[in-house]
């Protein structure tokens, strides 16, 4: 994770009672980073905070936000954070074996962002949250985390709460700023960076995806594997098979169909030889070639 | 890669074959030492591909029990690997079927043949895992242990072993 500080020395105001809104952007989006963005001024500065027209960043044009946020990073009466999550760290924490979804990524980044303004010695009191999830669950596990401080937890706060409105300014321009200046990892040839808005709906993203799927490595990494939006794509792509996913068979239902999607032509039968394919039973072998994972061949 | 080229026997299971590693010493020998990969997975594709413009290890500057830990990508999991060099006296080979020479019905006697060639060579190996460190216990690295076992067990018996092994038993 990266992180931006706004200010370096804690300014006086910040011994005052603050308040603070956390917003997200970049959540629905099938390629590049999520970012949680929080901003914080002292309860005395609210007045002041409402007049500066910040609105639901969705609602607002590029050059407007931009601008806005140019603004508040010069207003010394406000301070700010960012988290930017890389999409590689989105698409492994959601494949690990223990697989970390979504909102829990979604909570612990939310979380960090608290304890991080918290650690930098300021008092806050109440914090506003967007959520897309069950508000009240995560009122709790925010009380539960912070006990001193009073979480407001709200879906839509972005467009209730102007401190929320000026955090999802915050995210929306650092994510936009991320996308647009993205340097690709991969190195082959004819790969271009007009990606559209990564939505998958989007015309620029599905012509961008399907132009660079790769049969063995499936996307570059500023794709989140992890999205149903990539399931098409890999139909058609070479199988890989995961030792970590050979549990999820008889995991969840939904899971389970969505796996079966991936591995439906080789059927349950083919599918169980695969996966001793990676790992042989090893019967009947010593135990020292067993646990050391060694065969003998003789012909190949 | 782990290509896990399964080249299940021909029919020819009882037929004499050989390796042939006679270009070890060619310097015009292919060496692919630092890009041999083991993975956690089975792909299941067996040919060439553009590995090194999509798999890109980074070096974490990690180290664990003296293993460099690296860190890599590969279809959205989060790898994390360690390059060991392979023991003193060992080589690792990438070997194909040997070519015979042309004018002789190619297909039908490649397939009977088990004569192998070497394409390629290396001295070292990396080898990852999936949402793991690497370490010493695991079983690539222990996999190796065979080489010393395999040594005790194999080294002839000279009559000086055999003196020592059997003043020691006396001295008892």
């Amino acid at each position: 994770m990266q992180s931006m500080e706004s200010e370096v020395a804690v300014p006086k105001w910040a011994s005052e009672p603050c308040i603070m809104g956390i917003d997200e952007a970049g959540r629905g989006p099938v390629l590049g980073p999520m970012v949680y963005g929080c901003l914080y001024c002292a309860v005395s500065y609210q007045k002041t905070l409402s007049s500066l027209n910040f609105a639901d960043s969705k609602t607002l044009k590029e050059e407007k936000r931009e601008e806005l946020f140019e603004n508040l990073k010069t207003d010394e009466s406000i301070g700010w954070e960012v988290d930017v999550i890389d999409p590689r760290e989105l698409s492994a924490k959601m494949l690990k074996k223990n697989k970390i979804n979504l909102n829990e990524i979604s909570h612990e980044s939310a979380m960090g962002l608290v304890k991080r303004v918290v650690n930098l010695g300021v008092l806050l009191t109440e914090v506003y949250v967007d959520t897309v999830g069950d508000p009240e669950k995560y009122r709790i596990k925010l009380f539960e985390r912070f006990p001193g401080i009073k979480f407001v937890v709200a879906k839509k706060a972005d467009s209730l709460y102007p401190v929320v409105s000026g955090a999802s300014i915050v995210a929306k321009v650092t994510r936009d700023r991320a996308v647009r200046d993205w340097v690709l990892d991969e190195t082959a040839e004819n790969m271009h960076r007009n990606f559209g808005s990564g939505y998958p709906g989007d015309p620029g993203t599905k012509s961008w995806l399907e132009h660079h799927k790769h049969h063995v490595f499936g996307f570059p990494t500023l794709v989140r594997f992890s999205w149903g939006t990539c399931t098409p794509y890999f139909k058609d792509i070479v199988e890989v098979l995961w030792e970590s996913d050979k549990t999820d068979e008889d995991a969840s239902s939904t899971r389970g169909s969505k796996r079966q999607l991936t591995l439906s032509s080789v059927g349950f039968a083919g599918l169980k030889r695969k996966s001793e394919e990676i790992e042989s039973s090893g019967k009947g072998r010593c135990k020292f070639f067993q646990s050391r994972k060694l065969e003998q061949i003789s012909h190949f | 890669m782990d290509g896990n080229g399964s080249a299940e026997g021909s029919s020819a299971t009882g037929a004499v074959g050989g390796i042939d590693l006679s270009r070890f010493d060619d310097p015009t020998a292919v060496d692919l030492t630092g890009q041999v990969h083991q993975l956690p997975c089975c792909i299941k594709y067996d040919g060439p591909s553009p590995v090194s413009h999509y798999f890109k290890p980074k070096s974490t500057g990690i180290e664990v029990d003296g293993l460099k830990i690296e860190e890599a990508y590969f279809r959205g999991r989060k790898l994390q690997g360690t390059t060991i060099p392979l023991p003193q006296g060992y080589s690792g080979f990438v070997i194909g079927k040997k070519s015979l020479g042309k004018g002789k019905a190619p297909d039908q006697s490649e397939e009977i043949s088990n004569s192998w060639e070497m394409n390629a060579k290396f001295q070292s190996i990396t080898f990852w895992n999936h949402d793991s460190l690497p370490s010493h216990d695991d079983a690539f690295v222990r996999s190796f242990h065979w080489l010393s076992v395999a040594k005790a067990l194999h080294q002839p018996v000279t009559p000086e072993d055999l003196e020592s092994a059997s003043n020691s038993q006396q001295s008892k």
